[in-house]
């Protein structure tokens, strides 16, 4: 499904968010940004919840709107589903009601789970018969989740569906994301500040600063662009590794920090560290009186370190050199 | 019990009262609903003349809204001469016409709680059922409404508990008619205006406390009932 976005321009107050995009939406494509870039405007203008002031969106050939044409589909019309961060569930309906809405507006000739299915998959079985105001924040995204999926939209979007949640039910959540895409054939679209999280599951990635597009396209490609790294902290910078590249159920792949690449000069025997990858420097980059980044370029694509400036006097590293660079097994 | 503790003549009085507000309650709640949606909207092109007609039996003295009513609803009137010719429906001086008199004076406080009601509900959930394909017509059945439900039930009974002692436009519009129109009030005023009738009065007076004391309370249950609801 491709998702295209011209010369859009919405504004909310004194925020204005400009997109001008083209995505094959298929599988999950990430939204990252930091905070107040615009992640979540993003999706609430392709649900129709804000009008465009001008520019075009369509689903593969469908025009959902296009200000010069005058065409605005309603958001109940679009088939495009959100699942809000607040999950904003019904607080007039149990768990089962919040789904069943959802099922009973359902266009007849589209799959989805049943609710008892879905309940089920996302492990709130025990939950359907209660009121909603009794839920934790993780049950109620899980609820939101369900709820979103039973509708049979054909594009989903989601907006830090896993803000609630943390460490291991964190990353549960995301594979389970891309299970359900994958199964009921479903696009997703998923905001996130979280660069693990957008390295994990991304197959696509839409890049946003200041209410602007500024990158978009394969998560490979973009995450290893210089402006991808100006949105991040410093304590971030690292490099995408593809799941190909290593073991480990990751799905998409690893972000991998500097600052955990440790760099050799000649190959590495007798350590503890799982993996190391053979290749050569790229770049060399002063980033302070204390830190370069060296950028080592291997088979499982560019890897970022961050090493002191003696060390790199040390290992007697330049351009072009044969490096070896070691990442712990925790790291990824 | 109440039958044991009231004279025939209380209980009829009592009976006339409750039907009169009751069916005063039925003729208001849906106009009232619709005020309330629609002063609840953010904005829109004659919101403060609707605000202002939903206010207005508020300012106006009970009796002028009696009179406007015989005026345009009495058998004279076009409007009242169709309603008796073509449905035999008499307004002015029955049961029905003290209903409509007590129905228009208790609009604003209908219209009041159940607009509240509207305006304390998430607009978030009205986006999510939308993005779930709820059209706006749908919105209003499965969210507007039931969300509001207990603001309007509240309305309601506040709306009952005021329209009990309804006075002034009922006496102008359905005159006092005993086993007909003569609610609380109006059967309090007779009794104090006939000699000796002190004794009635009085009692008459503590059936009608009773009952809006009773009224209120249950509004207010039904108010607390509803904020803990919306609170999920």
């Amino acid at each position: 499904m491709t998702l295209k976005l011209r010369e859009v321009v919405v504004r909310r107050g004194a925020f204005r968010l400009e997109a001008d995009f083209e995505v094959a939406a298929s599988g999950v494509t990430v939204v990252f940004g930091p905070s107040g870039s615009g992640k979540s405007s993003l999706l609430s203008s392709i649900a129709g919840l804000h009008r465009f002031e001008a520019g075009s969106l369509s689903l593969d050939d469908r025009v959902l709107e296009d200000v010069s044409a005058g065409i605005r589909i309603p958001t109940h019309e679009r088939g495009v589903g959100l699942v809000f961060q607040d999950a904003r569930l019904f607080p007039h309906l149990t768990v089962r009601g919040n789904l069943k809405y959802a099922e009973r507006r359902r266009p007849a000739a589209r799959n989805a789970p049943i609710v008892i299915e879905i309940a089920r998959r996302l492990e709130f079985e025990d939950l359907l018969d209660r009121p909603v105001r009794n839920l934790s924040g993780g049950e109620r995204g899980r609820v939101a989740l369900a709820r979103a999926i039973v509708s049979a939209p054909e594009l989903l979007l989601l907006d830090e569906p896993f803000a609630a949640l943390d460490g291991r039910r964190r990353r549960d959540f995301l594979g389970l994301l891309r299970e359900l895409s994958k199964e009921q054939g479903l696009p997703m679209v998923v905001v996130t500040h979280h660069i693990d999280d957008a390295a994990e599951i991304a197959h696509d990635v839409i890049a946003m600063r200041g209410g602007r597009v500024i990158a978009h396209g394969a998560a490979a490609d973009v995450m290893a662009r210089p402006e991808f790294a100006n949105l991040l902290d410093r304590r971030d910078l690292g490099s995408r590794v593809p799941a190909s590249a290593i073991a480990g159920g990751a799905v998409e792949g690893v972000w991998v920090r500097a600052d955990s690449v440790l760099l050799a000069s000649e190959r590495p025997r007798g350590i503890s560290a799982r993996h190391v990858w053979e290749g050569r420097v790229a770049t060399i980059t002063r980033e302070t009186e204390r830190g370069v980044l060296v950028s080592l370029a291997t088979e499982a694509g560019y890897i970022l370190s961050r090493i002191t400036p003696e060390a790199l006097v040390d290992l007697q590293l330049e351009q072009g050199r044969q490096a070896w660079a070691v990442v712990k097994a925790h790291a990824l | 019990m109440v039958r044991a503790m009231l004279t025939p003549a209380e209980l009829q009085i009592l009976s006339t009262s409750l039907g009169v507000a009751g069916r005063a309650v039925l003729f208001s709640m849906p106009v009232a609903i619709v005020f309330a949606w629609a002063l609840s909207r953010p904005r829109f092109p004659g919101k403060s003349i609707l605000d202002t007609i939903a206010h207005l039996p508020l300012v106006l003295p009970p009796v002028l809204v009696g009179y406007l009513l015989l005026l345009g609803l009495g058998a004279q009137s076009p409007l009242g001469g169709w309603l008796k010719s073509s449905f035999g429906i008499q307004l002015a001086f029955s049961a029905e016409g003290a209903a409509v008199a007590t129905a228009v004076m208790a609009f604003p406080l209908m219209v009041r709680a159940i607009r509240l009601s509207f305006e304390a509900t998430d607009p978030g959930l009205f986006e999510a059922a939308s993005v779930l394909r709820a059209g706006p017509w749908d919105r209003f059945w499965s969210m507007t409404l039931p969300l509001a439900w207990p603001g309007v039930l509240a309305g309601a009974v506040t709306a009952f508990a005021a329209g009990l002692g309804e006075f002034g436009a009922v006496i102008t519009f359905a005159s006092n008619v005993e086993g007909e129109t003569q609610t609380l009030p109006l059967a309090i005023n007779a009794a104090l205006n006939t000699p000796g009738r002190d004794d009635a009065a009085y009692r008459r007076a503590l059936i009608s406390l009773t009952a809006a004391v009773t009224g209120l309370v249950l509004a207010e249950m039904l108010q607390r009932w509803a904020r803990r609801r919306l609170e999920a």
